[in-house]
């Protein structure tokens, strides 16, 4: 099991010259250990750019994240080598016309021989279910094939982590179930950020993002159920009157302490 | 969605002789119908071309409807640069350009449609090896292919998406609705390509000097770390 550790990590933006920078991640200290994490809050909360930290897509203004000891801007590549990135829409990650390409694609720093590299490619494609639709256009499969296309591409070189962004968003109840159930057979460590809250509730642990903080870290019911109370308080009082819960009544916030 | 487009017709497998036919003589034909588009001075002669390369994608048996689909986005532009040149030049010069795109369209369809994409890749991995003394990576060329091979009917399927809408809203004629969109589509197609692309370690120079576990890279020993304190986890 991987350890992923940010010390202090922050990330800021300059919005423009005569303004403060926009701090998209308040300064956060984490160590991610669990086999599965989960991040879950609302829209522009910052969960994208905290998962976007974890393999150096996204580098901490102040602070440091490190992936077993590899720092995530000092030592990229083999940061990414370790930690495999799942984005959204997978239409945004699949570089290749055809499944079978695109697996092929990832293989070739690791794999040089090209009869290794589709023998390789194949059995990862059979593995997921993936082999009959190998040839096919990617823009002709469907969500759910392409989302399992997109994480076979990636697990194709064997990461020991599987960072994966709000996975099934764009797919439908049984495309959502087969990820779910794809996601349980992994090996790797695996954190996701979801608006699924009953995925979420798979995990070992889950943290609750707000407005660029972790207002949340510990076991999953209880980080669902501070969401969910968080999300009616942010609610306007006109829609949700009789519901808006007094913002007293919210969970105190849970300090994760050190895991093992 | 984006991305429906077609330009040059995918891997098709197959056996024909052009399946089978080197991978250079392919880059050969390719070649040289984009130097024959700029000596071929004669339109007929470009329409003898057109017609033994669309014979040669015929033979390949990859169909005549691929053919057409590889040709179909381009027909516009080839359709209003055809008008221009004609009133700029006359017919014959116009019918010689439009022949001659058409010509070296086809023939990269021939090369793509008969050539494995991974094929294709290590054959430009290989032409491009000489170039390592001069410190360029192999790999990023064929790279370069591949993200080209993506990108073309993706901006011409980002093209076709932005015109439907431009025509619900009533605003086909005007061409800021057209183009800007499609710009900025492109723009965030290429972030978004790059951001896949690192994220899967593709695309890094083959040594990175900065990566080693050394010291400097890895710190001595794994600081303790503090769960955050409650100054910055207080809810609002």
């Amino acid at each position: 099991m991987s350890t992923i550790v940010l010390d202090r990590a922050a990330v800021r933006v300059a919005v423009d010259g005569r303004h403060a920078p926009k701090t998209l991640l308040a300064a956060l200290t984490l160590r991610l250990t669990e086999q599965r994490i989960g991040v879950i809050g609302a829209n522009g909360s910052g969960k994208s750019t905290l998962l976007r930290l974890l393999n150096g897509l996204v580098a901490p203004s102040s602070g440091t994240v490190t992936v077993d000891r590899w720092d995530t801007v000092r030592a990229v590549r083999e940061v990414r080598r370790r930690v495999g990135f799942v984005f959204t829409d997978p239409l945004s990650q699949l570089v290749m016309p055809t499944g079978r390409e695109d697996v092929e694609l990832s293989l070739r720093r690791s794999v040089r021989n090209g009869r290794e590299r589709s023998r390789q490619a194949e059995a990862t494609l059979d593995r997921f279910g993936l082999l009959a639709l190998a040839d096919q256009s990617i823009y002709e499969l469907s969500g759910g094939e392409r989302q399992l296309l997109a994480l076979a591409a990636v697990l194709a070189v064997d990461p020991e982590v599987l960072v994966l962004d709000e996975p099934s968003t764009l797919l439908d109840l049984r495309n959502r179930e087969l990820l779910r159930r794809t996601l349980a057979g992994l090996s790797q460590q695996v954190i996701l950020s979801t608006h699924d809250l009953e995925l979420a509730l798979d995990l070992d642990r889950v943290l609750v993002v707000d407005a660029g903080t972790v207002v949340f870290d510990g076991a999953p019911a209880a980080a669902v159920e501070h969401y969910r109370a968080l999300c009616a308080a942010g609610l306007p009082a006109s829609g949700a009157a009789g519901h808006r819960p007094a913002p007293e009544n919210l969970q105190p916030v849970q300090l994760h302490p050190e895991r093992p | 969605m984006s991305g429906h487009g077609f330009l040059l017709a995918n891997y098709v497998p197959g056996t024909s002789p052009l399946h089978r036919a080197p991978l250079w003589l392919k880059f050969l034909l390719v070649l040289g119908c984009g130097m024959a588009s700029f000596l071929i001075v004669d339109w007929a002669a470009a329409a003898a071309a057109l017609a033994v390369m669309c014979a040669l994608f015929l033979i390949s048996g990859a169909g005549l409807r691929r053919l057409v689909r590889a040709v179909r986005p381009v027909l516009p532009v080839l359709a209003m640069i055809g008008l221009f040149q004609w009133w700029q030049l006359g017919g014959p010069t116009a019918a010689r350009i439009v022949l001659n795109v058409l010509v070296c369209i086809v023939a990269a369809s021939i090369l793509t449609a008969t050539t494995p994409v991974q094929r294709l890749l290590d054959g430009v991995a290989s032409l491009a090896r000489p170039f390592r003394r001069f410190g360029a990576d192999p790999e990023r060329f064929a790279l370069t292919i591949a993200i080209m091979l993506r990108s073309i009917p993706f901006i011409a399927g980002a093209y076709s998406d932005v015109r439907d809408s431009a025509r619900a809203r009533g605003l086909e004629r005007n061409p800021r609705a057209l183009i800007l969109p499609v710009f900025i589509t492109t723009v965030a197609f290429a972030r978004q390509t790059g951001d896949a692309l690192a994220a899967r370690g593709l695309g890094e120079a083959e040594t990175d000097t900065q990566s080693g576990p050394g010291a400097k890279t890895q710190p001595e020993a794994e600081k303790p770390t503090q769960p955050a304190g409650p100054g910055g986890h207080a809810l609002p």
